[in-house]
């Protein structure tokens, strides 16, 4: 059970006494952001040791997964959509019998680069296809407590505490407010919008006082046995370091990367930058289509909106995977996409589609081991006009977590689900 | 370790072999005298004063330090624990306020904020915020700013009155259960929300009670509804049958389960558990020994202010073995630094930047409200609280100027850039660093040129090379201090 001395030590003599073990000089206490090459190679292999990054991108409103990624060989697609049905030579096809959306050119080029997989038909039960019941449920991944307080990561991020640890594991990216999968019973996760929102601020033209507040804190004091007073000041010294280091990283990142002029685009290239800055954050969060503009929740004249969203969906992925893919990057970065629900099969009569059920996930990064992973679900064969999930949402969630991130997921999700084979580490 | 209740306690000295589990020396009253030095007497009792303002309240204006350094520490006790001013026309007056502004839960943060800065017992609020993390909620799933409102009046009419009548209030507190998802307990379907949360954060903890147990209470709890922000009892829904709930067995209702579970030991135990945690120290868990006398006599009464004033007094309380021992609160943070410098500053944006530090008012995580301790602080919200501070401190910006370090250097009398400097290292840390560290922090004081023999310069001083006046690097200088490690430390 123990991965460490630190948390042999822990289990042993509590907390108070691993604490008190702690050097009084900050430059001896350990770094913030541990990197393999670092970890000295005798000590067992800590929970937190991968440098493997997940960035999850939820969109908001429920996806038309029948319309991203589109089943144009079944007449079941073409029956049903008699207005919303997309032209199959438009199409940017998969195979024989799937092709993505004519907006997401982009999508595919990833795919056949093999930096992109299609999970097909995924689901949560016990959904009754209420947008707010639904995403509770794939924030909490727990379909037996509706009432359950805190987000499958925000288990995960308070899972991996360590009373060393000075750094923020998890960092919401995005101008709505914080999305409930981050909620966590012990550890604060910032919301920001830039960069700059996690870096100590300097007034413009004054002389920089981070490097003189940092000085001081590291100053050595007289041992009166604070624990507090020596972890306060290595988050102090850490927060000084990790603005300069995420400054840096903004310049380098400046001249080069493109990105399109997209909100979810703006919040990758925050995430990138955050990335190289290497500052210890393993979990990202954004969004796409939340606060209040309808997002893809497009029951009537569904067409145009859907289109453009699957467009900067597809772009700004592509951006974000480009950037980082030429320093190597991307080796270390899986993103993840969902939606609380997908779409009904038939339209409603108004050019657009009701709640539905299971949809397509998509996995991005440089390490995935399968472009498609299950099979499209039968048209034919429905719950309510929608289609039947066949991939349990949460078996995702433990491919990311254990097979990605490298956290013990069976305490996240409160049971052992079957991972995914499609990771290559 | 056995307990020397028979001992008096001037036989206790922090050497000896039993302390701190010599409870019998740890809660008795600190009385200093010359027999028995204090550590924490440093500077002439500044360093004491200091620490029981940031315990007992949010941080002290200099008047205040004076005024505790006159009067020694049982009778600055006494003065926090009942302020001579009239504390009840104050709070009916902010209820006012409250009521006929509150629109928005997001008004609400920033009453309670004004209220904490300009309140005549700023114990009173303290507590009112313990127990608002102890009975903790989130307004978004009570949707109802009203009823939002009367949760935390609630906590605040018992914030130092009794244990048992808060819990009471609380079991029929329509905010608690709608937040919990305990507005319809059916004869039926008897909701376990409140009955688990009860037991588990509210009183015994875990361990000291069982699933049954829950699943009785939540019988004897049926009956009770909230109906459109109205708390109702329906009779026809109540299940009169006999309970079994923590060994007793009758047919008992709602108020029975209160009544049974406060006459648990663990009941006291764990709540002198977690208000030892919140006013001395962070630092391990204290041996069941220290807990146990305090927790006897909170048991007989539940009474909350009682158990404080024992607390507050202590030998312990003034030890070495607990001064800055506690990681403060964001809201702590924050007004440290506006009640040390006697100002006021717009709260709505205070609430929303103590927000994103991870101290949302009104809106606790989950309902273990806010667990804090090392989980206040990371590099990200250093680097928060360190941009929080110059909002603040700065002359133009959201808070716009309304905090002013020169003036109240001034105003008490600093008459040189030094002293200016050495005032504000006395006023926010009772200049109690190690000396490296004072002389390091002292040498980033800005060389304000000096108005004469009779004050400091003015705001109109000539300016550097930065094109900084005195007034701007004071300013400065003050940041430097807020941003110090131990300033961040309670």
């Amino acid at each position: 059970m123990f991965h460490t001395r630190r948390d042999f030590l822990k289990g042993a003599l509590g907390t108070s006494t691993l604490l008190s073990f702690a050097p009084a000089a900050p430059s001896l206490l350990v770094r913030s952001a541990p990197v393999p090459s670092e970890v000295e190679g005798t000590a067992a292999p800590r929970r937190d040791d991968r440098n493997t990054v997940l960035v999850v991108v939820q969109l908001s409103g429920g996806n038309d997964g029948l319309n991203t990624v589109v089943p144009y060989a079944d007449d079941e697609y073409a029956r049903n959509r008699p207005t919303l049905r997309l032209p199959t030579e438009e199409l940017h096809k998969i195979d024989s019998l799937i092709g993505f959306h004519p907006r997401m050119g982009a999508f595919l080029q990833l795919y056949k680069d093999g930096f992109l997989s299609i999970v097909q038909g995924v689901g949560c039960p016990n959904q009754d296809r209420s947008h707010e019941v639904a995403m509770r449920l794939w924030h909490t991944a727990d379909p037996d407590h509706p009432n359950r307080q805190t987000g499958w990561l925000g288990r995960t991020v308070d899972g991996i505490r360590n009373p060393n640890r000075t750094y923020a594991p998890a960092v919401f990216v995005g101008p709505i407010a914080q999305p409930f999968a981050l909620n966590a019973k012990d550890v604060i996760v910032p919301s920001i919008r830039l960069p700059g929102d996690l870096v100590a601020a300097q007034v413009p033209g004054q002389p920089d006082d981070r490097s003189q507040s940092k000085r001081i804190a590291e100053l050595p004091r007289a041992n009166r046995d604070n624990p507090l007073l020596d972890f306060v000041r290595q988050c102090a010294t850490d927060a000084y370091t990790n603005s300069r280091r995420i400054e840096a990283a903004a310049q380098t990142m400046a001249n080069t990367a493109e990105y399109p002029p997209y909100g979810l685009a703006g919040h990758l290239r925050t995430v990138a930058q955050l990335i190289r800055a290497d500052i210890g954050i393993r979990i990202f969060f954004v969004e796409l289509g939340g606060g209040g503009i309808g997002g893809f929740d497009n029951h009537a004249n569904q067409m145009g909106n859907h289109c453009a969203l699957l467009h900067q969906l597809s772009e700004s992925v592509a951006a974000f995977v480009h950037d980082l893919r030429r320093d190597k990057a991307l080796d270390r970065v899986l993103l993840m996409t969902f939606s609380e629900f997908g779409r009904t099969l038939s339209e409603n009569g108004r050019r657009g589609t009701d709640h539905g059920a299971a949809a397509p996930v998509f996995l991005a990064g440089g390490k995935l081991k399968t472009g498609l992973v299950g099979s499209h679900p039968s048209l034919t064969d429905l719950d309510s006009g929608a289609l039947k999930f066949k991939i349990d949402f949460r078996r995702v969630y433990a491919t990311v977590l254990d097979g990605w991130l490298g956290f013990e997921s069976r305490s996240v999700l409160d049971g052992q689900f079957e991972a995914l084979d499609i990771l290559s580490v | 370790m056995a307990v020397h209740k028979n001992r008096s306690a001037a036989e206790y000295q922090p050497g000896d072999p039993g302390w701190p589990a010599a409870a019998g020396w740890a809660w008795a009253a600190y009385e200093p005298s010359t027999q028995r030095p204090w550590n924490l007497a440093r500077r002439g009792g500044l360093v004491q004063a200091g620490h029981l303002y940031r315990r007992a309240a949010f941080g002290a204006a200099w008047d205040e330090l004076q005024q505790a350094l006159s009067d020694g520490p049982q009778r600055t006790i006494d003065r926090l624990l009942s302020p001579q001013a009239d504390v009840a026309a104050f709070n009916r007056e902010h209820d006012g306020y409250e009521t006929s502004a509150a629109g928005s839960v997001d008004e609400l943060r920033a009453w309670w904020l004004r209220r904490m800065i300009q309140t005549p017992h700023p114990l009173l609020e303290k507590m009112t915020l313990f127990w608002h993390s102890h009975f903790a909620t989130n307004a978004a799933n009570v949707n109802d700013v009203r009823l939002v409102q009367r949760h935390v009046r609630l906590l605040r009419g018992q914030a130092l009155g009794s244990f048992r009548t808060l819990l009471q209030g609380i079991s029929r507190d329509p905010a608690m259960l709608l937040w919990l998802g305990a507005d319809a307990n059916r004869k039926a379907r008897p909701n376990e929300n409140y009955a688990r949360s009860l037991m588990d954060a509210f009183s015994l903890g875990p361990g000291n009670y069982t699933q049954k147990d829950v699943s009785e209470a939540a019988r004897a709890c049926t009956g009770w509804f909230v109906l459109r922000g109205r708390l109702r009892y329906i009779d026809r829904e109540h299940d009169g049958g006999v309970k079994t709930i923590l060994g007793q067995k009758g047919s008992f209702t709602c108020d029975d389960v209160v009544r049974i579970v406060l006459e648990q030991p663990a009941a006291a135990q764990t709540l002198v558990r977690k208000l030892y945690r919140f006013l001395i120290s962070e630092t391990g868990e204290p041996q069941a020994e220290l807990i146990a006398p305090l927790a006897e006599s909170f048991a007989k009464d539940y009474d909350i202010l009682k158990l404080i004033e024992t607390m507050l007094r202590s030998n312990l309380f003034f030890s070495e073995a607990v001064y800055r021992r506690r990681i403060k609160c964001p809201v702590e943070f924050a007004l440290g630094i506006v009640r040390g410098l006697e100002g006021m500053v717009p709260t709505t944006q205070l609430a929303q930047d103590l927000a994103s530090l991870g101290q949302n008012l009104y809106h606790l995580p989950t309902v273990n409200g806010w667990t804090g301790g090392l989980n206040w602080i990371n590099s990200a919200t250093y680097a928060g609280r360190h941009n929080l501070a110059l909002a603040l401190l700065q002359g133009s910006g959201p808070y716009g100027g309304k905090l002013n370090p020169l003036l109240i250097a001034r105003k008490h009398g600093a008459s040189t850039p030094e002293s200016a400097a050495r005032f504000l290292l006395d006023l926010f840390l009772q200049g109690d660093l190690d000396a490296g560290v004072y002389d390091a922090v002292l040498k980033t004081a800005p060389a304000i040129p000096a108005r004469g023999p009779g004050g400091l310069a003015t705001a109109q001083a000539p300016a550097d090379s930065a094109g900084n006046n005195s007034e701007d690097r004071l300013r400065r200088f003050t940041h430097t201090v807020a941003t110090l490690p131990e300033f961040n430390l309670a």
